[in-house]
């Protein structure tokens, strides 16, 4: 291809956008909506990660100590902790850091808490244990629950294993609406760019009679559907921009328990696979309706 | 030089549009292509273009065999070739300087060589003064003649006309035949398919015709019979 005709695909490439303009704003439309929903889909699924995170709902598992135990027994039982296999760290809490804890927790009612004396204290002595493997967990609480002065043994397992299962569902019907949006983006830059073909039919039987390559020919639509993919993901990139910072404020007040990572942090993860998806998107459907008349 | 060695066309459909032609234009001749519908003009014409690949036989077409020319090297076949139809096919949104330029760009010419190139080709068919009108502002005869520079402009060594006098009045198609004849003395090979059998008296040029896909009658000044 020679430099002077650069300017001339894309200029081609342009016209053809604005020669077919409601399929091209239709093509763009759809092919943004697939890019929206799959940002949205993605940003939920790291959300929620982000958020067992931070509970350490998935590792961790609080071991309580029998009440009437002396320091050293405590003492004792850490140590034994401490040396099981797959214990990454443990963290002791005090019964008297438990019941500050309490007092925190429940402030309105902070006063009632203010005649316990440290005697009286009903609450024992923890260990919470952050472990490495999840698939051993139900070893390592039957061990724990073995050590000598352990009197209970919590995990959450329960909990993270709903979250879990909860994100593979998002995962999977994610994975669906992606497909079946691809393939619908697909089908509409394919028909778009086929009516960008027929309306420039008799150019193109001009442009073989006086000796055109199939690449010359086909260059401005290929081009035509890389500016929808281009378009499309820079709308979507706007559109997620809008709505993620939207439900990140109705979050922020009222749903405080929930961390909300914030757009700034990933937007340009977010842009950069907007744009890897549109372009493709733009060129696997032109090159789908152009595959003929690359022949000469 | 067009050498057609027993060419045979046969179409999907089983239809024998070409029974084994045998046809040999010398470079720098003006030939008329004669015959009645579905005699097979329209289908030697395609295999010239190389729209249509023969079933047998074999076609040359200066140094290219077209019997066994991939599909890579068809466009750079077409350039040997300037094509003239009945309907003209102009850009009704280029105007006359475009139209022609287009043909240029499409091979990759520099624009300093487009811009000298085509006053001088629209000259050629006495259309200088028209360079800035649209299509849509001419006569029939000078819409062909727009044509015609287009099939001028990439200098081909051989000027294909279909029917290039079929949709304009008499006194046109003359100027047009007189342009043809005046690009066949420059040099080039010129091939006119036509079915108007008073140009075709007019001009005594060679006249090859074409019956049921067969050369029944190949004579030098000859009439349409």
């Amino acid at each position: 291809m020679k430099h002077y005709s650069i300017g001339y695909f894309l200029g081609q490439g342009f016209k053809g956008i604005w020669r077919n303009g409601v399929m091209s704003v239709a093509s763009i439309a759809v092919l943004m909506s697939c890019l929206v929903v799959l940002g949205g889909f993605s940003l939920l699924v790291y959300n929620i990660d982000v958020n067992l995170e931070e509970f350490g709902l998935l590792n961790e598992i609080v071991v309580f100590v029998d009440r009437d135990a002396s320091e050293e027994e405590i003492a004792a039982v850490g140590e034994k902790i401490a040396s099981l296999d797959n214990v990454a760290a443990v963290r002791r809490t005090t019964r008297a850091e438990a019941l500050e804890e309490m007092k925190h927790q429940s402030e309105e009612y902070a006063h009632l808490y203010d005649d316990i004396t440290p005697e009286e204290n009903p609450l024992s002595d923890s260990f919470t244990v952050t472990y490495k493997d999840n698939d051993d967990v139900i070893t390592l609480a039957y061990l724990l629950g073995q050590i000598e002065g352990v009197r209970k043994v919590v995990n959450r397992l329960d909990l993270a294993v709903k979250i879990s299962s909860f994100k593979r569902g998002v995962q999977l019907v994610f994975s669906w609406f992606l497909v079946i949006l691809f393939v619908v983006s697909l089908f509409v830059i394919i028909n778009t760019i086929k009516l960008s073909v027929f309306s420039r039919r008799g150019e193109i039987s001009i442009m073989r009679y006086v000796g055109a390559t199939g690449w010359f020919i086909t260059l401005p639509f290929l081009i035509e559907g890389v500016v929808i993919g281009l378009f499309s993901s820079a709308a979507a990139f706007f559109v997620e921009k809008f709505f993620y910072r939207y439900i990140e404020a109705i979050v922020a007040s009222d749903l405080q328990m929930i961390s909300v990572v914030h757009f700034d942090a990933v937007q340009t993860i977010v842009f950069w696979s907007f744009l890897g998806v549109g372009v493709l998107a733009g060129i696997v459907g032109s090159s789908i309706s152009l595959g003929k008349y690359l022949e000469a | 030089m067009i050498e057609f060695r027993n060419v045979k066309k046969v179409y999907p459909n089983g239809t024998v549009a070409l029974g084994g032609v045998n046809l040999r234009v010398e470079d720098g001749e003006f030939v008329f292509v004669v015959g009645h519908s579905g005699a097979g003009k329209t289908t030697l014409m395609k295999l010239l273009l190389r729209e249509e690949k023969l079933t047998s036989g074999r076609l040359m077409v200066n140094d290219y065999d077209l019997t066994k020319l991939s599909r890579f090297r068809v466009p750079f076949y077409r350039r040997e070739l300037g094509v003239v139809f009945q309907d003209f096919r102009l850009f009704p949104n280029k105007t006359v300087f475009e139209n022609v330029a287009f043909a240029m760009q499409v091979v990759g010419t520099p624009p300093r060589m487009i811009r000298r190139r085509v006053p001088a080709i629209l000259n050629t068919v006495n259309l200088a003064d028209k360079q800035k009108n649209f299509p849509n502002e001419l006569s029939g005869g000078e819409q062909q003649r727009v044509a015609l520079a287009r099939a001028l402009a990439n200098n081909p060594k051989i000027i294909l006309a279909d029917e290039p006098t079929g949709n304009i009045d008499p006194q046109m198609s003359l100027e047009i035949m007189n342009l043809l004849v005046k690009i066949n003395r420059l040099g080039k090979t010129v091939i006119v398919v036509t079915h108007e059998q008073s140009l075709v008296d007019y001009y005594q040029q060679r006249v090859v015709t074409l019956s049921e896909g067969r050369i029944t009658e190949d004579r030098v000044g000859g009439m349409f019979e």
